[in-house]
């Protein structure tokens, strides 16, 4: 399995799928919402760093969290410092290139709401099943079918990843140069695909057979035998955060908060 | 249980036929053997009496093909897979890939026919006990060995509840050991009723579990009886089904006179074991 | 000629598993080699390291005068030729002819003897007649076949097989059996690792019994299946005459049906 899910005894972790979900989905589009530069912050500080402890995934979260978002915060804080339009205080110069005081600050408000955004999905994917996400939403109305292709398409991407392994090595063993000019390289491209296209066309069609066979085509009510629990307070819970969310977006359309220089 | 009689096909867009007048009989609680050279129509006979061809793959198919009491190539497919299941060579790709224990693998097919939950965890848990299996259950599907998957399999078509099983090479990608597992789950199935027919190289194994062997040769039965009989008939070679050791021990012995002319040839090492002390 | 020196063998994976556990082997040109044990017993993390797909993490594996260390697969498969398990993972052109023609190609064969050699390699390998089929329109046992054409094409003096046998009918195996004779005739090396123990016992000057990332028995096939505590450890079921000659309590090992017949008559 090629998930980021890590099995721990906590809450978080038993939390309805759906809840958490749609908790991500209001976090984000809360602070996108609120034009506070604070906003960022305070939801990380007070709502995704308490949730990661609890959970237990802190250490994971920082480490797959820092690799995706340091790099995309140091490209955007140097392209807004040096080529912001709107930069007038110079901080400091290299050659012809000045760094500016305002594209920093813009740096800062789109890089908090992304560091929000990455780090509350990744909260969601360290601590939910993917087996467990997709029978909730089943159970919420998704239809199997587009279940099945997803969970499918997740459980056999190692598979599929291992078997693109072993072509490269049966072809090497077959003398295969694939070091060198990239012309070379070009034409080392159709031993490779060809085995793997193929022997997916295989493996689908083996698989629908058996598919068939153990009546995915029915066309009738399907039940579950594991349940997620969903239990009322939750249920409850997800209206106050959904009403939340909607409020503070309404409200910004309404221009009740103040304009601020921060974009 | 499982009846064909006077059953043609050729795929669509093919001239010849690959199976050329097929007549057969399977008895509940019986395992069947069918043998023969690759190219001779395994495979397609046995997606014949599971109901594939036609229903999946087309093509001209005539004769009768009765499953359970129904006609199989004039009922709907639905109707065919809850009476007859079948198993493949390939463990991997009968994972439905779309459940992550083993548990709710094997229940994938009694979900999609809207079984009642607690009457779904009965069967499974049933099916888990009789394939002997139980440890697996909390397992994941992709973290099994060849043999366990293959199992895996059989449970998830078993736990339908069809009378009938049939399994195209099902210890092909197997080792030794898996594929006595399957062998001996095979045998417990025909012991509580399912009729199972098994396409299978392995001839010891096969002597050892089936009562009835059929040789299938260029589409048609060239040879049927009891499984000892049919497995040492001195044609095996010529039907590319090959010959243990036991039986070619025991035929060179009676050329050299070592044994009587009229020496039941054996194919297992029980026959043999008899054969020889 | 071209000889194998294996010497204090480990091999640990990333994952920290360690897969060979000090392996020592010397395999001279021209033997049959057949190993054989259960899944995860090593036999195919050794074989790996024959043609450099694995790397030593301790020890040396010589082919001749090369130490893989360092040396590419795509370098290493001019002396060992690797017929892998799963023919799918390999068959890419269009006609059989192609397929066999790529290893040789690669090698810098020239054109002309490349012709040869595909004709030479379909007959050995039972395929003449296909030589313009797709291979996707052949049996899986066929498509084996176009695998093990595919490597003897490239005429290495070190044939690997990877489970040479699975799938194939009776003829297919014979033949197999057949080709392994052939190519060991000719001087070359032919190292098997398989599940079928009748074919290894009739087919191999020597078989090695892995267990656990070792080699626990190492002898002529007579002397390897009649080590039958290392046969229980490594989860192997003797050959077929073997079972039946300790079944009825014979002293001395057989492994074919002429020398089981020949005890047969000494006996009565």
């Amino acid at each position: 399995m090629s998930t980021l899910y890590l099995d721990r005894p906590s809450p978080v972790h038993r939390l309805n799928p759906i809840t958490k979900l749609i908790g991500v989905v209001a976090i984000i589009l809360l602070v996108f919402a609120l034009p506070y530069w604070w906003a960022p912050l305070a939801i990380l500080v007070l709502i995704v760093t308490p949730a990661a402890l609890l959970a237990r995934v802190g250490g994971r979260l920082l480490i797959v969290g820092g690799a995706i978002l340091v790099p995309l915060l140091i490209v955007v804080a140097i392209g807004q410092g040096f080529f912001n339009a709107q930069g007038e205080t110079v901080l400091f110069a290299l050659g012809p290139f000045e760094f500016k005081l305002e594209g920093l600050l813009f740096a800062a408000a789109v890089g908090g709401r992304t560091a929000v955004l990455v780090t509350a999905a990744m909260l969601l994917l360290l601590t939910t099943h993917p087996g467990k996400l997709l029978a909730a939403l089943t159970q919420n109305g998704m239809p199997p079918k587009m279940a099945y292709v997803i969970s499918s398409t997740l459980q056999m991407l190692p598979t599929f990843r291992a078997r693109a392994d072993s072509i490269l090595l049966a072809q090497r063993s077959r003398g295969l140069k694939t070091r060198g000019n990239p012309f070379r390289r070009f034409a080392v491209l159709v031993p490779l695909i060809s085995p793997l296209v193929l022997g997916v066309f295989v493996d689908v069609d083996e698989r629908s057979t058996a598919m068939e066979a153990r009546a995915f085509g029915s066309t009738g009510k399907r039940t579950a035998l594991e349940v997620v629990p969903d239990p009322l307070a939750e249920k409850i819970g997800r209206w106050i955060v959904i009403l939340l969310a909607v409020g503070a977006l309404v409200l910004g359309f309404a221009g009740f908060y103040p304009n601020l220089e921060w974009p | 249980m499982i009846t064909l009689a006077g059953v043609h096909y050729s795929y669509p867009d093919a001239e010849d036929e690959v199976l050329k007048g097929i007549d057969l009989e399977v008895d509940a609680g019986q395992v069947v053997g069918i043998v023969g050279a690759s190219g001779a129509g395994k495979t397609t006979l046995a997606k014949t009496i599971a109901g594939f061809i036609p229903h999946s793959e087309g093509g001209d198919l005539a004769g009768s093909v009765e499953v359970d009491g129904i006609q199989v190539p004039q009922a709907e497919l639905a109707d065919v897979v809850s009476r007859v299941g079948m198993v493949t060579q390939n463990p991997f790709n009968q994972i439905s890939g779309a459940r992550y224990t083993v548990r709710e693998e094997i229940a994938f097919g009694l979900e999609n026919l809207g079984v009642e939950r607690t009457e779904m965890a009965d069967r499974v848990a049933a099916i888990l006990a009789l394939l002997g299996i139980e440890e697996l259950a909390g397992r994941s599907p992709y973290e099994l060995s060849g043999g366990q998957m293959q199992l895996v399999a059989i449970a998830s078509m078993m736990v339908m509840s069809p009378r009938a099983l049939v399994m195209d090479e099902p210890t092909s990608q197997l080792d030794p050991s898996g594929s006595r597992l399957v062998f001996d789950v095979m045998q417990s199935l025909a012991q509580d009723g399912t009729a199972v027919v098994v396409f299978e190289h392995k001839l010891e194994l096969l002597r050892e579990t089936a009562s009835v062997v059929h040789v299938l040769a260029d589409g048609v039965i060239a040879r049927s009886g009891p499984a000892r009989e049919v497995l040492s008939d001195p044609r095996t070679d010529e039907w590319g089904i090959g010959t243990t050791r036991f039986t070619r021990a025991a035929r060179a012995a009676v050329a050299q006179k070592l044994l009587p002319a009229s020496t039941e040839l054996p194919v297992s090492l029980a026959d043999a074991t008899g054969v020889f002390s | 000629m071209i000889d194998i020196a294996i010497t204090d063998l480990v091999f640990t994976y990333p994952s920290g598993v360690t897969a060979l556990n000090g392996v020592t082997l010397a395999i001279p040109a021209g033997q049959r080699l057949a190993i054989v044990g259960q899944n995860g017993a090593g036999k195919t993390t050794l074989v790996r390291h024959l043609n450099g797909i694995f790397q030593p993490t301790e020890g040396r594996v010589e082919i001749g005068d090369w130490d893989t260390k360092g040396r590419d697969i795509a370098e290493l498969a001019a002396r060992v030729g690797y017929v892998f398990q799963n023919p799918d993972e390999q068959l890419f052109a269009r006609d059989i002819r192609d397929e066999i023609a790529f290893g040789p190609k690669n090698l810098g064969v020239p054109k002309e003897e490349i012709e040869q050699r595909v004709t030479a390699a379909l007959a050995r390998a039972g395929l003449e007649g296909k030589e313009d089929t797709h291979p996707y329109h052949l049996s899986l046992s066929e498509r084996k076949r176009v695998a093990l054409a595919s490597v003897l094409a490239m005429e290495t003096p070190i044939v690997v097989l990877d489970e040479p046998t699975t799938g194939q009918d009776a003829r297919g195996v014979a033949l197999i059996g057949q080709v392994v004779g052939e190519i060991a005739a000719e001087g070359r090396t032919v190292i098997a690792i398989t599940h079928d123990m009748d074919f290894c016992a009739e087919n191999f000057d020597r078989v090695l019994v892995m267990a656990g990332g070792r080699v626990i028995a190492d002898g002529t096939a007579e002397q390897a299946f009649a080590q039958l505590d290392a046969l229980a450890e490594a989860h192997v079921e003797p050959p077929q005459l073997e079972r039946l000659r300790t079944a009825l309590g014979w002293p001395a090992p057989v492994s074919t049906v002429d020398e089981f017949v020949a005890q047969l008559k000494s006996r009565r």
